[in-house]
């Protein structure tokens, strides 16, 4: 029982209390992966006994802001709240069977989904070099879209080596808009492939517009972060 | 090609156009190994590949339904944001209208 919420302590996405959450069906199991999450100071996450392990270990992020406040590198980097870390297909859909649904969020509100260790800020050294395609999309054709979206990424569908960093869905107020960032903004025939894959896994309405942005571009041109949309 | 004087008949090798008007109508299973992805290359050597039905198969198995045992609260994002019934009414039939999966336990939290 403690060392659960010693697990907790360590967590620091903020917000949650130590004596909440759903203990009956974590305790239930006793898996490799909580064992280990437990035994190493520096939670790594590693996929339990039966899962099916990932190409790489995932971290989501979860973003909100209130319209209006002046942005900010920190206030960025303190607005951003991680959800937590998964390394194989089932414990991503741990995670995910757990959170709303893009389409349900309300506000100013965005999901990251990035390789662990790359933060969903283009000041990180993954991202430095890098771009995004993003696509705006109607209401009601994020949820499906993120969906489709990450398991293409999770799934390796993109096939461009390292250089996926990871993937963000952002609520606006009468659009929304899925993008995916890679690490060298000028290799082309990496952007390409990933367009070319974006256009078979996410059935898009036809006519929608898909826009390569390096990130240096979108801190001159809108002097501000995708967050900033 | 014909080697030692034999007469090989040779015949064109089958095939078949379509024409297509919108990337949408290209089939689903268009150019892929079953399970594996659009593209011939592997950059970087083989990699662990799943496709889109394998995860979602995954979904239903019981090691992938139990709560994660980190996850914060987050109202509207990990927990309702309102009345927990209230929200969680309004959650479960959007869910069972768009999808078959039975994904109603996920929103029975315990606050």
């Amino acid at each position: 029982m403690n060392n659960k919420f010693d697990a907790l302590k360590d967590d620091d996405s903020g917000d949650h209390e130590q004596d909440q959450g759903p203990p009956k069906d974590c305790e239930k199991e006793k898996t490799e992966e909580e064992d280990k999450e437990q035994s190493s100071r520096k939670k790594m996450v590693v996929p339990g006994a039966g899962e099916h392990p990932l190409q790489y270990n995932y971290t989501f992020w979860y973003s909100r802001r209130t319209p209006g406040r002046p942005a900010s590198t920190q206030s960025y980097e303190q607005n951003i709240k991680q959800i937590g870390s998964f390394a194989s297909v089932e414990q991503f859909w741990r995670f995910y069977s757990h959170m709303i649904r893009p389409g349900d969020l309300t506000g100013h509100s965005d999901f990251h989904l990035f390789k662990e260790g790359i933060k969903p800020m283009w000041e990180d050294d993954a991202n430095k070099m890098g771009g995004k395609w993003i696509i705006r999309l109607r209401k009601g054709l994020a949820s499906r879209c993120w969906e489709n979206l990450i398991l293409a990424m999770l799934g390796e569908q993109f096939m461009v080596g390292e250089e996926i960093c990871g993937a963000v869905v952002s609520v606006r107020f009468q659009e929304d808009i899925i993008s995916i960032w890679n690490k060298t903004a000028s290799d082309q025939a990496t952007t390409a492939r990933i367009r070319d894959t974006l256009r078979r896994v996410l059935n898009l309405p036809p006519n929608t517009i898909m826009e390569y942005k390096t990130h240096t571009d979108s801190i001159n041109c809108l002097g501000g972060r995708q967050e900033d949309l | 090609m014909s080697s030692a004087g034999n007469q090989v008949k040779s015949v064109p090798i089958p095939t078949r156009v379509l024409t297509l008007k919108d990337w949408s109508q290209l089939p689903d299973c268009y150019s892929q190994t079953p399970g594996g992805t659009l593209f011939s290359t592997t950059p970087g050597g083989t990699r662990i590949i799943y496709d889109r039905k394998f995860l979602l198969d995954c979904r239903n198995s019981p090691i992938a339904r139990t709560p994660p045992c980190c996850l914060p609260q987050i109202p509207g994002v990990t927990v309702p944001a309102t009345h927990p019934l209230g929200k969680l009414q309004e959650l479960k039939e959007e869910d069972e209208e768009e999808k078959d999966i039975a994904d109603d336990s996920q929103f029975e939290m315990d606050i």
